[in-house]
């Protein structure tokens, strides 16, 4: 089942921002990630799943139901967190947090207390008095503290401590095998490589690829180097699937791509010191959509 | 109703200066007037020497000015001011505040419509003139038991006190359409204080059928003594604008985009 469908979603405003023919379908289960730099119009597509914006043309469904005319509906089962949190200075985050569980129909008490353990945050400041990265814990306990069945992400991680962001991706993970489906958008790749299933890549308001992660990473190059005793024969690598091929002195590098046992072979029969094979990250395959559609 | 709970809570300190503000100046301007009855003449000679625009502007009515209703028009006109102010204020706050401080994507993300926000924020900013007003027309009828030389009719010193609520619930409506349609609002303060004086500007120096211009004209003290009553033509008026611009305001507010700042 799909819990997001997002179908031919546009969004225009001023001339170079927004939306265009945004389409792809979030599972129930999941933890997509949405991925593309700055003003590539993620926030667009999210504020548009939350209705705080309206679509040109095009639509999206929540749960099955269209997330404008069912927007109230549906929000009772959506967590959200945005990039920036801002909440009424002079309220304290115990406060807050209940007016925020007041509009749920359901007992949250124990739910912040438990949140709020796990994230270390102190129920009892004034939110006015809170670091950045403090605010942003208000932020993930008021979107988690009615358990929410999707949980959006809107570049969540900036301000929290590698720590507390670490303890964050694990509370979403346990939220995710409870049974929430995550669309967390962001523009930093090793997150989403850690955290999502599939992902998607937004690019000038478009959607360049939806693919696995796996799949992304597995239709790609593996990066070989290695240190040989005497330097090699600049053609002895010089064989189908292998590119950027260097040879500087004893080191050797190159990108390979195809059946792996073929090089493994050439490699057996050379005297080598060292080898290293790996995977490209995210970000070298990220950059690769970027710079072909350029 | 937690919304309108969270904004009452939100109004209180402002509730409670600006009503102990317009009790301050009510309570000080009515405890002149006995020693003012006293010198009633000089004060007539004094007054007459104005232009008649100002002293229209003023509230003051040379004819019945030393009756205690008719004294009465005079901080009255200036506690209609500040009643202005105040409910100009919290309309046009209403909307904006939540865009200005950037918990308008809190507000919106949570499983309610945005007309039961707006009703919500309107029945909270409703509620806070009404407790103001409430409070001020005890203080004032208290003081003019206290201070009267003559007995007057309360009824119509009620109907005087009126006037000022009626002012503030055309102004709230003016700073809702505002806060609606104007994306960003720096400052409450500016847009508020510009328009309110704009309009007791225009209200001063406007006559005949051009008083309908300025809210500040539709209810004349003096015809209000002299009749016993309001002037229909702008109490229906004043009914137009508000539901108008209060209806307009929920139209624009549902369909508009909230932006991230």
């Amino acid at each position: 089942m799909n819990v997001i469908e997002i179908k031919n979603l546009t969004k225009t405003y001023g001339k170079a921002r927004g939306i265009t023919d945004i389409s792809f379908n979030v599972e129930e289960g999941e933890i997509f990630g949405f991925i593309g730099p700055n003003g590539a119009g993620k926030s667009t597509t999210i504020r548009t799943l939350l209705s705080l914006i309206y679509p040109t043309s095009g639509s999206a469904a929540i749960f099955g139901k269209d997330c404008i005319q069912f927007a109230p509906e549906i929000k009772k089962e959506i967590g959200y967190l945005p990039s920036e949190v801002f909440y009424y200075d002079n309220m304290k985050v115990k406060d807050l947090l209940n007016y925020s569980a007041s509009f749920y129909k359901k007992d949250c008490r124990k739910r912040i207390i438990e949140l709020a353990n796990i994230m270390d945050l102190d129920l009892n400041k004034k939110i006015d008095d809170l670091s950045l990265g403090n605010k942003k814990k208000v932020g993930i306990v008021q979107g988690l503290l009615h358990e929410p069945k999707l949980i959006i992400l809107d570049e969540p991680t900036s301000g929290l401590d590698p720590l507390i962001q670490q303890k964050f991706f694990e509370l979403l993970e346990e939220e995710n095998k409870k049974g929430a489906t995550i669309l967390f958008s962001s523009h930093i790749l090793s997150e989403v490589q850690r955290l999502c299933n599939r992902v998607a890549i937004i690019k000038e308001g478009k959607i360049v690829t939806v693919e696995k992660i796996s799949t992304l990473q597995e239709n790609n190059y593996k990066k070989f180097k290695m240190e040989t005793k005497s330097a090699l024969e600049a053609n002895y690598f010089q064989i189908s699937g292998v590119n950027n091929l260097e040879i500087r002195g004893n080191l050797t590098s190159f990108l390979f791509r195809g059946n792996i046992n073929t090089v493994m072979r050439k490699i057996a029969d050379i005297e080598i010191t060292n080898l290293w094979i790996e995977e490209p990250d995210l970000e070298e395959i990220f950059m690769h959509y970027y710079e072909k559609e350029a | 109703m937690n919304i309108f709970l969270h904004e009452l809570k939100a109004y209180r300190k402002s509730l409670i200066i600006w009503s102990l503000s317009l009790l301050l100046i009510v309570v000080l301007f009515m405890s002149f007037y006995p020693s003012f009855a006293k010198d009633s003449e000089e004060f007539t000679k004094i007054m007459a020497g104005y232009p008649e625009a100002i002293r229209n502007a003023l509230g003051v009515n040379l004819g019945n000015f030393f009756t205690i209703l008719g004294f009465y028009c005079f901080p009255l006109s200036f506690i209609t001011l500040c009643g202005a102010i105040q409910a100009m204020n919290l309309g046009t706050g209403i909307v904006s505040k939540e865009v200005r401080e950037k918990t308008a994507d809190f507000l919106l993300t949570k499983p309610v419509t945005r007309t039961t926000v707006l009703t919500s924020k309107l029945l909270a900013a409703f509620s806070v003139l009404v407790i103001t007003t409430i409070v001020y027309i005890t203080a004032a009828s208290i003081m003019a038991f206290q201070v009267k030389t003559d007995d007057f009719s309360f009824k119509l010193f009620i109907m005087l006190s009126l006037t000022m609520f009626f002012v503030q619930l055309i102004f709230l409506a003016f700073g809702i359409i505002i806060s609606v349609v104007v994306p960003k609002i720096k400052s409450v303060l500016t847009v508020s204080l510009a328009t309110v004086f704009a309009f007791y500007f225009l209200g001063m120096f406007t006559e005949g059928a051009k008083r309908y211009f300025s809210p500040f004209n539709y209810f004349d003290t003096a015809f209000i003594i002299k009749n016993k009553s309001y002037e229909a033509s702008f109490l229906i008026a004043g009914a137009i604008i508000i539901i108008l611009a209060i209806a307009a305001s929920y139209f624009v507010y549902a369909k508009k985009d909230i932006h991230s700042v």
